[in-house]
C-alpha cells in the first residue's frame, strides 16, 4: 500500500499504482519511504524558511553574522572578563565558542522546527505533502548559525596561534567525537521539535513556553562555565540534561578539555532516543488531527 | 474501471462548544474572554460536527464528475480528503494514480518566487523529481501562454496568468485524478474552452477523471458527464446533469421561496464571510413591487452583511430571461464595508428597457479579503418578476417588441437626403 502514486506512470500506460486513504495513520516506515520520494521539498522549505526570517529586511543575511556574533562577544566580555569564570587554560572566548557550538544549533533549530507546521499552515491546509518534512527542513537556520560559528571557531584558533603561538585545537582523531556531538544535537532537535510543532499547531503556548525555559536551560548547560566548576549538590541538573553531555562532547573533541563521563554520556543518549522514538510515535498519530485545527 | 471509491467517508470536526458566536461578539467581550480562566474553556467540552457522513460514491475513469451542493454541504471537506490533506474519521477511499488538487487559486503557489521557482517548487510538493519538470516545464509556461514572464514573480502576474499557469502546472503533473474547486469556471472563455478541450484529451488518452465542485450551475451541466449533490454531508442525488442540477435548483429556489425569514432561507446566500440579507425589486418610491410597468425605473435592492474585517466588497447581478443572460451588471469598484454593518446596494435599470416578459436575477456579492482570497455570496432566482407594458396607446408597435429579451426605446431619427449623389 502506498500513498503517493508515483510519477510517469499515468503517462506510459503502466496501471497507476493503487492507493488507499483510510482513518489510521501509516506505519513509520511508509513515512519514512514516502518522505524520500519528496526529498526535493526539503531543500524548498529549507530555503524557505531560511529566507523568510529576512524577508523585508534591508541587511538580509547580516543579521545571521550580529546574532552570533552578539551573544557570543556578550557573554564572553561579561563571564570571562567581568566575572572571571574559568576556563581551564583557553582563552574564555575560544571556551565559550566550542560550548555554544552545538547549543545555538539546538536552541535557534527547536525554535523554527516549533513553529514549522504553524508558520506553513496556508500550505499545509490546502495541499499534500508529507508533513515530516516541515520539521525537518526548518533545522536549516540552525546549520547556518553553525556554519557561521564553525568558521568563527577557525578563525579563532588561528588568530590565538599568531598571540600566543599555541594551537589550542588540532587536527585529531578526537575532533570526529566533536562531529558526532553536531549530528547528536541534530537529532536531538528533530526529537523535541516532533513533539513541539504538533503541539504549537494547537497550542499557541508552546512557542511562549519554550522561549521561557530556554533560557534556564541555557544556564543549566555547561556553556559558561566548565562542569568542574558547579557545586556538588547542583551535579544532578546537568546529569539528567541531555544537551550537557553533548556540549561537553564538542569542548573535549576540539579544545581535549571537558567532562565527559561514560553514565552521562548513556543517559543522555538514551534520553534523546528515548525523545525521537516517543516523538516519531506522537508526530505520526497526532499530525493528522492538529492539522484541523490549524 | 473505477477510478475511485470513496467508502462511508465520515469526517467529524470537534470545535468548541462557543457561548456566544464570533459575529456578535464586543471587544470587552473578547477582552473578558482573554481574562477568563485558562483552561476552563476547554473543560466545557467540544461539540461535534460532522462535515460528512457515511458519504459513499464511485468514479470510472475518464470521467468529469460534477460535485454541487449548498454552502457547508461538505464539498470542499470531500475533496480535501480525496486530496490526503485532512484524515477522513472513518470510511475509506480507494484510488488509482496521482490526485492533484487545484483546490483553491493559489494554494502551493509563493507570490514572492517566480513563475519559474513555483513550478519546479508545485512539481516537488506533487512528489514528481526535478528531471521530470524540467521535461515538461516548456509544455507548462505554452500552455499558460506566459513564456515572456518566466522569471517575473507572481505578484506581477495578473489574475488571468496566475490562473493559466495554476491550471497548466496541475494538469503537467499528471494527474490521474484532477480535484478543481469552482477554478474551471472563471476566467476567460477562449482560456476555459481550452482547459475543457484539455481535460477531455487527457480524460479520453490517458484515463484522467476530474472532480468538479462549482456554484456554477450553467458550468456544471455544460462541462460534467455526471453529478453528484451532497447535503448534508451525505450524498443527496447522483446522475445525468441536467437532471441533477434542475433538481437541485427548484430545491433551493424553493428553499428560498418558502420562508420569509432571511436565517432561514437556506445556506446558499450565507456563507463564513458574510451572507445576503435579502434582495428586492423596488419602484421609484421605494415601494416594493412585483411586477413594474415598463415605462418606470425600477431599482434591485440587495441588503447584505460581513462578517469579517478588512473586506472589500463588489456587487453584481444578472438578469436572465427564457433561459438566456440578457446581462450582467457589476459594481464598477470595490468598496470597502465594515463588518457586522448592513450595507444596501442600489441599481436602477431604467425605464424602456426591459421587455414584457419574465425576468429572473440571480444576485452575487463577491467579498474580497486580503491578497487573492475571494469568497462570493450567491443568491439564485433571488427575483422573479414580469415586466407589463402600455395597454392601447402604444399598441401600435403590434406583438413586434415582445420579440427580444428586452425591449429598449431608441432614438431613430430620419431625414431626406438631398446632397447625396448616387455613386
Amino acid at each position: 500500500m502506498s500513498s503517493a502514486p508515483d510519477g510517469a506512470l499515468g503517462a506510459t500506460g503502466v496501471a497507476p499504482e493503487l492507493w488507499l486513504i483510510e482513518p489510521r495513520q501509516h506505519g513509520v516506515v511508509e513515512r519514512v519511504r514516502e518522505l524520500w520520494r519528496y526529498r526535493y521539498l526539503w531543500w524548498y522549505f529549507a530555503a524557505e524558511t531560511m529566507t523568510s526570517q529576512f524577508k523585508r529586511s534591508k541587511l538580509g543575511w547580516l543579521w545571521l553574522l550580529g546574532r552570533v556574533a552578539g551573544p557570543v562577544g556578550l557573554n564572553s566580555i561579561i563571564f570571562g572578563s567581568v566575572l572571571g569564570v574559568s576556563s581551564g587554560g583557553v582563552p574564555y572566548f575560544l571556551f565559550f565558542l566550542c560550548g555554544t557550538t552545538t547549543w545555538v544549533l539546538f536552541e535557534r533549530s527547536l525554535l523554527f522546527v516549533t513553529r514549522s507546521l504553524e508558520q506553513n499552515r496556508r500550505l499545509v491546509t490546502k495541499v499534500y505533502f508529507p508533513r515530516l518534512i516541515l520539521p525537518l527542513a526548518a533545522v536549516a537556520p540552525g546549520l547556518l548559525y553553525l556554519l557561521i560559528l564553525l568558521i568563527v571557531i577557525v578563525g579563532t584558533v588561528i588568530y590565538f596561534h599568531r598571540q600566543h603561538g599555541v594551537w589550542y585545537v588540532t587536527l585529531r582523531p578526537e575532533l570526529l567525537v566533536s562531529v558526532a556531538a553536531i549530528l547528536v544535537s541534530l537529532i536531538f532537535t528533530v526529537a523535541v521539535g516532533l513533539w513541539t510543532s504538533v503541539l504549537q499547531a494547537r497550542y499557541r503556548d508552546i512557542r511562549y513556553g519554550l522561549r521561557y525555559v530556554m533560557p534556564f536551560w541555557f544556564y543549566f548547560t555547561p556553556i559558561i562555565y566548565p562542569v568542574s566548576t558547579l557545586p556538588e549538590h547542583l551535579r544532578w541538573v546537568v546529569a539528567i540534561n541531555p544537551m550537557a553531555p553533548v556540549v561537553e562532547a564538542f569542548k573535549w573533541g576540539t579544545l581535549g578539555a571537558g567532562h565527559l563521563t561514560l553514565g552521562s554520556v548513556v543517559t543522555s543518549l538514551s534520553l534523546i532516543a528515548l525523545t525521537l522514538i516517543t516523538g516519531a510515535w506522537f508526530f505520526n498519530r497526532e499530525e493528522a488531527a492538529s492539522i484541523d485545527k490549524l | 474501471m473505477k477510478s475511485l471509491l470513496v467508502e462511508d467517508v465520515s469526517k467529524r470536526y470537534l470545535v468548541p462548544r462557543a457561548q456566544k458566536s464570533q459575529r456578535t461578539e464586543t471587544r470587552l467581550d473578547r477582552l473578558r474572554g482573554f481574562f477568563s480562566i485558562p483552561l476552563a474553556r476547554d473543560l466545557l467540552g467540544a461539540q461535534e460536527l460532522w462535515a460528512l457522513k457515511d458519504l459513499s460514491f464511485d468514479v470510472e475513469h475518464g470521467t468529469v464528475l460534477g460535485v454541487i451542493g449548498g454552502n457547508g454541504a461538505g464539498k470542499t471537506t470531500l475533496l480535501k480528503v480525496i486530496a490526503k490533506v485532512i484524515a477522513p474519521t472513518a470510511g475509506r477511499v480507494q484510488g488509482r494514480g496521482r490526485v492533484v488538487s487545484l483546490l483553491e487559486l493559489g494554494a502551493g503557489f509563493d507570490d514572492e518566487a517566480t513563475a519559474r521557482e513555483n513550478i519546479f517548487m508545485n512539481a516537488a510538493i506533487n512528489g514528481i523529481p526535478r528531471a521530470v519538470a524540467l521535461e515538461r516545464f516548456s509544455d507548462i509556461i505554452d500552455f499558460a501562454e506566459i513564456q515572456d514572464f518566466v522569471d517575473t514573480p507572481l505578484q506581477y502576474f495578473s489574475s488571468g496568468m496566475y490562473l493559466r499557469l495554476a491550471f497548466s502546472v496541475a494538469i503537467n503533473m499528471q494527474p490521474s485524478i484532477l480535484l478543481a474547486d469552482e477554478i474551471l469556471a472563471v476566467g476567460d472563455l477562449s482560456f476555459q474552452e481550452r482547459c475543457l478541450q484539455k481535460v477531455r484529451e487527457l480524460a479520453r488518452e490517458t484515463g484522467l477523471t476530474v472532480l468538479f465542485v462549482s456554484h456554477d450551475m450553467e458550468a456544471v451541466s455544460r462541462i460534467c458527464d455526471r453529478v453528484i449533490w451532497i447535503k448534508d454531508g451525505a450524498l443527496h442525488r447522483a446522475g445525468e446533469p441536467e437532471d441533477v442540477v434542475t433538481e437541485y435548483q427548484n430545491a433551493t429556489w424553493e428553499l428560498l421561496a418558502s420562508s420569509d425569514k432571511p436565517e432561514a432561507k437556506g445556506r446558499s446566500h450565507a456563507g463564513r464571510y458574510g451572507e445576503i440579507v435579502d434582495v428586492k425589486l423596488l419602484s421609484a418610491d421605494g415601494r416594493e413591487i412585483g411586477s413594474p410597468p415598463k415605462w418606470e425605473d425600477v431599482y434591485v435592492r440587495i441588503r447584505f452583511r460581513t462578517y469579517r474585517a478588512r473586506t472589500q466588497v463588489r456587487c453584481a447581478f444578472d438578469l436572465f430571461s427564457k433561459g438566456i443572460l440578457v446581462f450582467r451588471s457589476v459594481q464598477p469598484e470595490l468598496i470597502w464595508v465594515v463588518p457586522e454593518t448592513v450595507y444596501e446596494a442600489l441599481v436602477k435599470i431604467p425605464a424602456n428597457l426591459l421587455s414584457e416578459t419574465n425576468y429572473t436575477v440571480n444576485v452575487g456579492v463577491t467579498l474580497i479579503r486580503a491578497e487573492r482570497e475571494e469568497h462570493a455570496l450567491v443568491v439564485n432566482r433571488a427575483l422573479t418578476f414580469m415586466v407589463y407594458g402600455a395597454e392601447a396607446s402604444e399598441a401600435a408597435s403590434g406583438s413586434l417588441h415582445r420579440m427580444g429579451v428586452i425591449d429598449p426605446t431608441l432614438e431613430w431619427s430620419m431625414e431626406r437626403k438631398v446632397d447625396v449623389v448616387r455613386a
